[in-house]
Order: C-alpha cells, then structure tokens, then sequence
C-alpha cells in the first residue's frame, strides 16, 4: 500500500484507491480547519438568514462544486477544459427531460451524471490527444455546437426551454431544502476531488501536468489516466447541473450552456487555486460575494467590472490565491539549477 | 441557383478570411488565443459607422482610418497589458482575452447604446446580374478589400524587415531577442496587425450586417474554425479556412435550414481538431512549441 501510493503504475488507476484514505498530515491542519469551520456555519446559516441571502449561498455553493469538478481536469491533470459547463448543461437537460417523464427527482439526477460521464468516455479517447490551446478549442467548439443543437431539438423545448415537475413544497421549505442539497453536493464534490488528489490517479495526473511526455515514460497510461479525470468532471458538473434544474424548475439553452457562465467558475477556480482543493472554494465563495455586490451596485457595466476584475486577477495572481499563500509560508521547495 | 449559392459562399468566405487572418497571426506568433477578437471586429464597425453617420465618409474610403485606430488599441492593450501576464501560460493568457472581451462589448453598450445601427449607402441595393445569379457591389467590394488585405499582410510578413522580425518571433524567441529583435515591441506589433485586420473586417462587416455591441461575438467561434481549419499561424491557411467555412456554411444553411449553420461551423471545427489538427494546408510556424 505504501508503495502504491508513492509510485503510480501502469494502470494501477483503482488499485490503491484505499491509500487514498491514509490520515492528513500536518500541514493539512489549516485548510481543514478552515473547512470545517465554513461547512459549521454553513449548516446554521439559513436559520439566520433572509431568503434572498439563502439563495445567493445556494448560487455560490453551485459555483464551489463546479469550480472543484472542472479543478479534477483543469487543475490536476493541466488540461484547460474551457467548454466544461457542457456536462452542466447536458446534465440539466438529461434529469430535467427524465424528471418531466416520471422518473424520481434522485434517480434523474444521477442520470444526468451518469450521462455526462458517459460522454465524456466516449469522446475522450479522440479529445485528450489534443493538448494546450487546441483541447480548449475542442471543449468550446463541442459547447457551441451542443448548445446550438439543444436550441433546435423540439422535444427538450427548443429555444423557449424546457419545464420541470414542480417540487410541491412551501417556498421557504423548498428553498432551504435547495439550499442544503446544494452544499451536500459541492462538499461531496469536494471530498471525491481530495481522495483523487490523494490517490495514485492524483499522483498520476499531476506528473502529466507536469510533463506528458516523461509522465508516459514512467509507465503512466496518460491517455486512461486523463480519461478517468474527465469523467470524473463530468459526473461533477452533470451532478450540480440536475441539482440546479430541480432547484430552478425551469432549463434553457442559454442559461444551461452559457459560456460567460463557465468561465467564471473557471476563473474561480483559477483564482482561488488550481490543483488544490481549498483554493476553488475560497474562489467561489469570493468571486461569488463580489459578484453579488457588484451586481447590486451598478446594473448596467455589471459585465465590464466582472471583465476588469478578470484581468486584473491574471496579472496580480497569476498562481492562485492559495498558491500564494503557500509560497508565503512554506519554505520554497529546492529547484534544480537553471 | 447552386451558382448563387456557390458565390453567396464565396463572398461570405472572403469576409471570413479577413476575421480569421488577425485572430490565426495572433496565436501564431503570439500563442495567444485571442477570445476578444469579435470585440475587436465590432471596434472596427462602431468606428466605420461612425465616420460615416458623423463625418461622413464612405464605409470603404474610412476603412484605413478604421485600420490605424484599431492598430493603435491594440498596440497599447499588448503593450501595457497582455505583455506583462504572457509568460504566465496559454491558459491565463486566455482568461485574460476573455475578460477583456466582457470589458469592451459591455463598455460599448454602455457608451454606444444597445440600439441597431446601419450603414446603408446609396448604391447598397445594387448588384450586376451574371447568367442567373446577382453579385451585389457592396459585397463584391467586401470580398476584394478582404482578399487585398490577406495579401498585403503577407507581402508584410515576407517582403518587409519587421515582417521577418515577427515571423524569427514566431519560429523561436529566444533566438531572436539574442540576434537583437525587441520582443516586446514586436509582440505589441503583431497583436496590433491582428487589431487592425479585425477592424478592417469589422468595417466591411458594418455594409452588411446590422451594427450593434455584440455583433462580433459570432465571430469568436468562427475564428477558431477559420484558423485550425486552414492551418494554424499562417496567411494562407487563413484564407483557404475563411473559403471553405463560407461556402460549407452557404450550402449547408441551404440544405439543412440557416438554425443549422452554426452547427456545421464546429462540427467541421471537431473533425478537423481530430483527425488533422495541422490543418488542411500542413504544419505552420507557430509559436506553439516553445515553452
């Protein structure tokens, strides 16, 4: 088991998965802490607060889970899966449309999942050859197109979107039921995304981060490797995507695939701190609440202060806010000369 | 009807050239993917529209003033900004693109208004009749000014000393900043040409096509489509991409209704990502390589 979980194998994906679950060391003290702090007040907030508040917390608990599912391929493994918030949408699509025919709200929601992850399988042997920019493009290009063909397919409603059963429960009710769900979901998200990070695939996926190439030579399979990370992504994304339809009771094409929208769970992933599990949560949550505020203060030029931001966050952070923190406290790692 | 369909895509494809020309140079040389590009040809448009509503002018004899502005923006938004974030990596370089694309196509809603705007000439309904099939002049004209300028760029780029200052940029960076080139200068060089051909397409765009903010936004996925459908990096891949998604999408649009036509744009887009990523003409000088 220890030596499993020091060297990834050629195909040793589920093997150690057990070393996954060895106890966190010292310097995880902070970053748990910190979790188990927020996930406390997180569980008392909506006995304190308005239904407005409620539902922004939901809105930022959904960005903290797709900020950490998109982190398992863009921030593991190095690949810049822009065009993500396509399992978000298909999953919406996939539980919404299962939902509308009878199928129980939970089963359609790991349906959806499941499908995203499927597809996902299916198209990543020929997509995760790409690499850098052309991967990016790839994502895009099948987001637009996906998005496009959703538009234009009648029996998920077209352009006008599609309705869903409704929930029949007292708004308030229904709102703090969403509200729980929702954090159910990104901390489930979140321990998945750790236990990865600490398996052998994590190990794995982060020397291909760090050099395909030699990762390959090692005898790590990258192409399975990189596969298992997406659909991981992808059951991540596809999973908040049925959440939100059950939450919102109503999916469109432009809502359930809007660029704009997948890039700001990227950014907040970015932000926070790529390949780390705090860092897309503290960009959620801090993205999010600007983002509210912002919102609230100027209606219109809302897009071109989130624009600004953007810019400004690439060139003050380039690493991430958690990265940053890191390189702070801990003593730098030696480097090899250069 | 086949002929008019054909040449609809042709003159279409021209324009389409143009748009991706800019975008193609800028990750080439740059390794930059350049999301704010549609925002770039709406620049370009906005401009046009407004020396003609303003001053005057006519769309086409504007369309050199349109060009140095848009050089000029996009010399100092290099300069200034993209310079400093470049060796921070492909991905924050895109990032940083697509919140400069949010911040103008919103800070032009804000200061232009979402309101439709067109510039309709007196000869825009005019058109030569061939066999059975109508060439309007306006596009004619569009398409000819398209073509001019994909050439002139690559005259540039291998007549002149600058031209072969970025192409040296292009193949190795290194190499060139020790044999004494400014890669900064240079980089903000390139980005500005792009700039300026999105401007030049935005102008010849403006005769066609409804002017409003997000106008350009269609564009963004197009120029991927155009750039790795050709070749990535080079002139004449661009042009060749713009062609063929002109007339594809002309003939497609034709067969499986216009709702359709944004779909075959990316369908071809993930064909040829998969099956020949180097694009139809071959392996380019890119900047892709280097680290």
């Amino acid at each position: 088991m220890k030596r499993s979980a020091a060297t990834p194998e050629a195909g040793g994906v589920g093997r150690s998965v057990f070393s996954a679950l060895r106890p966190l060391g010292r310097t995880h003290l902070i970053p748990v802490a910190v979790m188990l702090i927020l996930g406390a007040v997180a569980l008392v907030l909506p006995l304190l607060l308005s239904g407005y508040w409620i539902r922004v917390f939901t809105t930022i608990f959904m960005f903290a889970a797709l900020a950490q599912s998109v982190n398992v391929i863009a921030g593991f493994a190095g690949y810049a899966d822009f065009g993500n918030i396509l399992y978000f949408g298909l999953g919406a699509y996939v539980s919404g449309f299962a939902m509308q025919h009878g199928l129980p709200a939970p089963a359609a929601i790991a349906l959806g999942s499941l499908f995203g992850a499927t597809v996902a399988l299916t198209i990543g042997r020929p997509i995760l050859r790409l690499r850098g920019h052309y991967f990016a493009i790839a994502t895009i290009g099948m987001l637009e197109g996906t998005r496009e063909l959703v538009t234009n397919l009648d029996f998920l409603g077209g352009g006008s979107g599609l309705n869903l059963p409704i929930v029949d429960l007292p708004p308030r009710e229904f709102s703090g039921l969403m509200y729980y769900l929702m954090l159910a979901t990104a901390a489930a998200i979140s321990i998945t995304a750790l236990l990865v990070r600490r398996s052998s695939l994590g190990l794995g996926l982060r020397a291909i981060k760090g050099d395909e190439q030699a990762a390959t030579v090692m005898g790590i399979n990258a192409t399975r490797y990189k596969t298992a990370a997406w659909a991981l992504a992808a059951a991540g994304s596809g999973l908040v995507g049925g959440v939100y339809g059950l939450w919102r009771g109503f999916i469109e094409p432009g809502v359930a695939f809007d660029a704009v929208t997948g890039t700001q769970y990227f950014m907040m992933m970015l932000l926070g701190g790529p390949g780390t599990i705090v860092g897309p949560i503290l960009g959620a949550f801090g993205l999010g609440l600007l983002d509210v505020l912002v919102w609230g203060q100027w209606q219109s030029g809302h897009l071109a202060i989130l624009g600004g931001l953007i810019m400004a966050t690439v060139i003050f952070l380039p690493d991430g806010f958690v990265n940053v923190l890191r390189r702070r406290t801990l003593p730098r790692p030696r480097r090899w000369s250069r | 009807m086949s002929i008019q369909v054909l040449i609809n895509g042709l003159l279409l494809g021209g324009i389409y050239s143009a748009v991706g020309v800019g975008f193609s140079l800028t990750w080439g040389v740059l390794n930059i993917i350049n999301i704010a590009h549609g925002a770039l040809v709406m620049l370009g448009a906005y401009s046009t529209y407004f020396l003609f509503a303003r001053v005057g002018l006519d769309p086409f004899v504007s369309i050199p003033i349109t060009a140095v502005i848009l050089f000029v923006f996009g010399y100092a938004i290099q300069r200034l900004l993209i310079n400093r974030v470049i060796s921070s990596g492909v991905f924050m370089t895109l990032v940083f693109t697509f919140g400069l694309s949010l911040f103008i196509v919103d800070m032009a809603l804000v200061l232009f208004s979402g309101d439709y705007r067109s510039v309709t000439t007196s000869y825009a309904g005019a058109g030569l009749v061939l066999w059975d099939a109508v060439i309007s002049y306006q596009r004619a004209g569009a398409f000819v000014i398209s073509i001019f300028a994909v050439f002139a760029l690559q005259l540039y780029l291998d007549r002149t000393r600058m031209g072969r200052a970025i192409r040296a940029t292009a193949l190795n960076r290194d190499a060139a900043r020790l044999v004494g080139v400014d890669v900064a200068h240079i980089y903000a060089v390139t980005f500005g040409l792009g700039a300026a051909l999105a401007g030049v397409a935005g102008a010849l765009l403006s005769t066609l096509v409804t002017v409003t903010p997000v106008m350009g936004n269609v564009f963004i996925g197009k120029s991927f489509v155009i750039a790795t459908l050709g070749g990535l990096g080079t002139v004449q891949g661009a042009l060749v991409g713009g062609l063929v998604l002109g007339i594809v999408e002309s003939f497609g649009a034709g067969l499986l209704g216009s709702s359709y036509q944004q779909i075959i744009g990316f369908a071809i887009l993930l064909v040829v990502l998969i099956v020949r990523p180097q694009g139809l003409l071959g392996k380019a000088f890119s900047a892709e390589n280097q680290s």
